[in-house]
């Protein structure tokens, strides 16, 4: 009987591989943990093999790796356009229809999602250096992944997504007010409903994981999320500096620091390469957050 | 690792280096000619694309009398010392630094307001030797060294060209067919390099990684224009439409058809050119 669960993936896994044929973590490797307790998710391995239904995939590359599937007849995968790298002309690729197509466009996010089927290759890469993240998912486990890190899923996880409730608007006056929205306006939700499946992220740089007790919090830059279980929530959290000398008349908004708080219990993932909120402007409005002075 | 039996040295086992075929002295990690290392295994997926190597930090090749090294890894530089017969050209915004002695001049590629109207440079820079001087380009990626033997034709895409020996033509073919232009995500022109009767050295940038296939006659293989990086020149290239609406308008979307004979190198990070 099999007990060695891969320690990344968290599925029953084969510890006679080179790497999980789950999610392609190295099996033989130390675990990196931090002091505060991030793990490193190790990179998949140059090469290495992941199986899902009659299908797999192969990852080459390391500095922008790309996912290369090799679907079976009855299997089907769904991606967005625009990382699509190449396909074999046998491979048939279809639109899957999408709803809120509008609010999609307005929120910057890809209005239309490709399927491919098997048989046949096709090949997917994103355009920034950093790790594919592959997260197999058990019969009615669902993922929160933040917009535009999502690269693939299996035909049998259902895809929706959500507004992020995660914003704060700036400007004096109804002129220029805008609304930011620090991890994006919506996010989107991965939900294994009909059976296991395979959800694939591109993350730019370096990838680390940590899973939060019941009622740990924890700040983290809101763009630098990742993925979370859907157990964890978050809001959004303010923080400002002591007055330092002469920065007193400005420094409510130029020092700010703008935070996503996360609630556990459950797993998250953050990624190393992030964009920091602009901090141009006081904020004059936002959604539920706490705030601390100094 | 394949060892083959010179013909010239029947007693001693050369080492083929399985990027550029050349015949390398037993005992030498990498390849004299293209830098490739000698002692690791090929890395080839499961559909036929082949990496190009990853060439190690301060590794050293030799084209003609002159010697390149590449250092870095994440946006490598190709530092070149040349040797007082050789030169080599690019286009000017890749020269990362070299010797004060180094003479530069600039070569007519022609094509005049076309080329400009295509966004490509009307002249390249030339370097001559002897001294160093050493080249870049802007984002992670990979140096793909292509030794080039001669009657070959090696067609890349604008702008992926890093540098260039002297001894290798250098000219441009215009993308024909509208739907190529307006579809096809290459731009108006690619860079063509022709050696004619003596061997060349060609240096490319590949942004992210780099992969090489190479297809039999009338293969086919469709890949996203934005990842093209280079083919043999008879390699065709048509843009092919995908029955795929994309965007709010619902605009159709074009991928590049390669049909073999010859290699196709392509690379993991690009720019789609539908990017909504």
């Amino acid at each position: 009987m099999n007990t060695y669960i891969c320690r990344y993936c968290r599925q029953p896994s084969d510890p006679n591989a080179p790497t999980c044929p789950l999610c392609g973590a190295p099996v033989d490797i130390k675990s990196s943990v931090s002091d505060s307790g991030w793990v490193e998710q190790p990179a998949i391995k140059d090469m290495a093999r992941l199986q899902f239904g009659q299908s797999h995939l192969q990852i080459a590359g390391t500095t922008v790796p790309v996912a290369e599937f090799n679907l079976a007849s009855n299997d089907w995968i769904y991606f967005s356009h625009h990382v699509l790298l190449w396909t074999e002309p046998q491979t048939r690729l279809t639109n899957m229809p999408m709803r809120g197509a509008w609010n999609r466009k307005m929120a910057g996010m890809p209005l239309v999602m490709v399927e491919g089927r098997g048989p046949g290759h096709l090949a997917l890469s994103d355009n920034h250096a950093g790790e594919v993240v592959a997260l197999p998912m058990q019969h009615g486990q669902q993922i929160w992944v933040r917009e535009h890190r999502f690269l693939t899923a299996t035909g049998s996880i259902k895809y929706d997504w959500y507004p992020s409730d995660i914003w704060y608007e700036t400007g004096q006056d109804s002129d220029d007010r805008e609304i930011h929205y620090p991890m994006g306006q919506f996010g989107d939700v991965f939900g294994a409903h009909e059976g296991p499946g395979l959800l694939l992220l591109h993350a730019p740089g370096n990838v680390f994981i940590r899973d939060l007790q019941p009622g740990q919090t924890l700040l983290i830059q809101p763009s630098a999320l990742l993925y979370r279980d859907v157990s964890v929530r978050m809001a959004l959290h303010l923080e400002y500096p002591r007055n330092m000398g002469f920065a007193f008349w400005h420094n409510r908004w130029s020092y700010r620091s703008i935070w996503v708080r996360l609630f556990g219990p459950g797993r998250v993932a953050v990624q190393s390469v992030y964009q920091p909120p602009e901090d141009t402007e006081v904020i004059v409005n936002h959604s539920y957050a706490t705030t601390h002075h100094w | 690792m394949s060892k083959v039996r010179s013909c010239y040295l029947p007693s001693v086992e050369m080492i083929q280096c399985k990027w550029c075929h050349a015949q390398n002295q037993p005992g030498t990690t990498s390849c004299q000619m293209c830098g490739a290392p000698l002692d690791e295994r090929d890395k080839v997926s499961d559909s036929g694309w082949r990496q190009a190597p990853r060439l190690r930090d301060m590794v050293e090749f030799q084209f003609s009398g002159s010697t390149c090294q590449v250092e870095g890894e994440l946006v490598p530089v190709a530092e070149i010392s040349l040797h007082p017969r050789d030169g080599v050209y690019f286009e000017h915004h890749v020269l990362l630094w070299k010797d004060e002695s180094v003479p530069l001049s600039s070569l007519n590629t022609g094509g005049g307001m076309k080329r400009t109207i295509g966004g490509m440079p009307h002249i390249v820079t030339v370097a001559n030797g002897p001294g160093r001087i050493a080249f870049s380009r802007d984002a992670p990626g990979e140096l793909v060294v292509l030794p080039l033997h001669p009657g070959m034709e090696l067609d890349v895409r604008e702008h992926a060209f890093l540098v260039a020996s002297h001894s290798v033509q250098y000219s441009f073919i215009r993308i024909k067919g509208l739907v190529n232009l307006l579809h096809g995500g290459s731009g108006m022109y690619m860079d063509r390099f022709i050696t004619a009767g003596a061997p060349g050295m060609l240096l490319l940038h590949g942004n992210g990684n780099v992969l090489e296939r190479t297809l039999q006659p009338n293969e086919k293989i469709l890949v996203e224009p934005g990842g093209f990086l280079y083919k043999d020149s008879s390699v065709q290239m048509q843009a092919a439409q995908m029955p795929l609406k994309t965007g709010l308008m619902r605009h159709g979307m074009y991928l590049a058809e390669m049909t073999g004979p010859g290699r196709v190198g392509i690379q993991s990070m690009y720019v789609h050119h539908h990017a909504d």
